[in-house]
């Protein structure tokens, strides 16, 4: 118990630094639309179908308190009803140092990219939505951290015909 | 055995004894104030939970104990761990955000009320589970606030064990208990 309680405050003390500021770089084409349903779903919605390449270095955020990375890719975007979506579309979770130089090249989204109104993807107010790696750091014993390792804004959506 | 401590038991006398079991009751009571001064402080009904499945791990194992907070005006962001509660299930689910939907102007959603300004829609996963929660939501679409109990702060491994322990062997809360009230009782101080 006093063992826990002082790794606790070695902890707290070593948070209260802040964690290092991580540039990656996302790079996609125009997110392809397609009016589609997943096998639960019962009507058909548009759907996004990305194809990206992603590199950040996260090594700088392990420590000895460092239990695991959850990453994530997510897409932020306003569409025609004026709902302001953030969708998770990739995750990975990284628990060693060695894992931490993400490189992605060619990917698609792990997660269906759905639009909550049915359709209207590139009808909101800017027409494009935003994409940022996000990361969570979680240590053995203390807080939970969260921070944004990259970011590419103004993506266009390319709408297409029936599947 | 146990003669000395009869012996010493009589000698102290039943006042003694009445101060005793008011001390234990006092105790009990500021334990109970103690962790609702910490909801009212946090904001929701249960600030400390421990984790009982393995659909976080690796983030989250049996056992974990989880620290909550829940501010009034925060919205819940991608990658939030949220402890949600549906009406009608009776265990709070800890698990992460991956969708919310933010309505800045009044909308209808296919399955829905009309959403008003400030409300979100939540979609939430385990990290070990393959797919969403939507099973699990009993008939719902989304995760709303009013179900959220609260945000995942921090964390301190193992301690909840003890918790867990004592629900599957439910003798052994009782003979904590017993020991405890039993030390109270024939303390002297």
């Amino acid at each position: 118990m006093a063992l826990l309680a002082a790794i606790t405050i070695a902890s707290l003390l070593q948070e209260a630094i802040y964690p290092p500021q991580i540039n990656g770089q996302i790079s996609m084409k125009p997110v392809k639309v397609f009016n589609a349903k997943t096998p639960r779903q019962r009507r058909k919605q548009e759907m996004g179908f990305l194809n990206f390449n992603m590199t950040a270095d996260l090594t700088p955020l392990f420590t000895w308190n460092t239990k695991q990375l959850f990453l994530s890719l997510e897409a932020e975007y306003e569409n025609a009803q004026g709902v302001n979506n953030t969708i998770v579309l990739w995750d990975r979770i990284v628990r060693r140092p060695e894992d931490a130089r993400v490189n992605v090249v060619g990917a698609k989204n792990k997660y269906a990219f759905k639009e909550i109104g049915g359709k209207g993807f590139s009808k909101g107010a800017a027409g494009t939505a935003s994409y940022a790696l996000k990361y969570n750091l979680m240590s053995y014993v203390g807080m939970l951290r969260y921070g944004e390792a990259a970011r590419l804004s103004d993506v266009s959506f390319d709408v297409r015909e029936e599947l | 055995m146990f003669t000395e401590e009869l012996k010493a038991f009589r000698r102290l006398g039943f006042r003694h004894v009445l101060l005793q079991v008011l001390n234990f009751a006092s105790v009990i009571a500021s334990g109970l104030m103690i962790w609702k001064g910490l909801g009212l402080i946090t904001n929701t009904e249960s600030p400390i939970v421990v984790v009982l499945s393995g659909s976080m791990e690796p983030a989250f194992y049996r056992g974990d104990l989880l620290f909550l907070t829940n501010p009034p005006h925060e919205r819940y962001h991608t990658g939030d761990i949220t402890v949600y509660k549906i009406p009608g299930a009776d265990i709070p689910i800890v698990h992460r955000v991956m969708e919310t939907h933010d309505v800045s102007s009044p909308v209808k959603i296919s399955g829905l009320d009309l959403k008003v300004p400030g409300e979100q829609l939540i979609l939430t996963k385990g990290d070990n589970n393959h797919i969403d929660d939507i099973e699990l939501y009993q008939g719902l679409d989304w995760l709303e606030r009013k179900h959220i109990v609260g945000k995942v702060r921090g964390l301190l491994p193992y301690v909840g064990y003890v918790t867990i322990a004592m629900n599957d062997f439910p003798q052994l809360k009782y003979a904590l208990l017993g020991i405890l009230g039993l030390l109270a009782l024939i303390q002297r101080e």
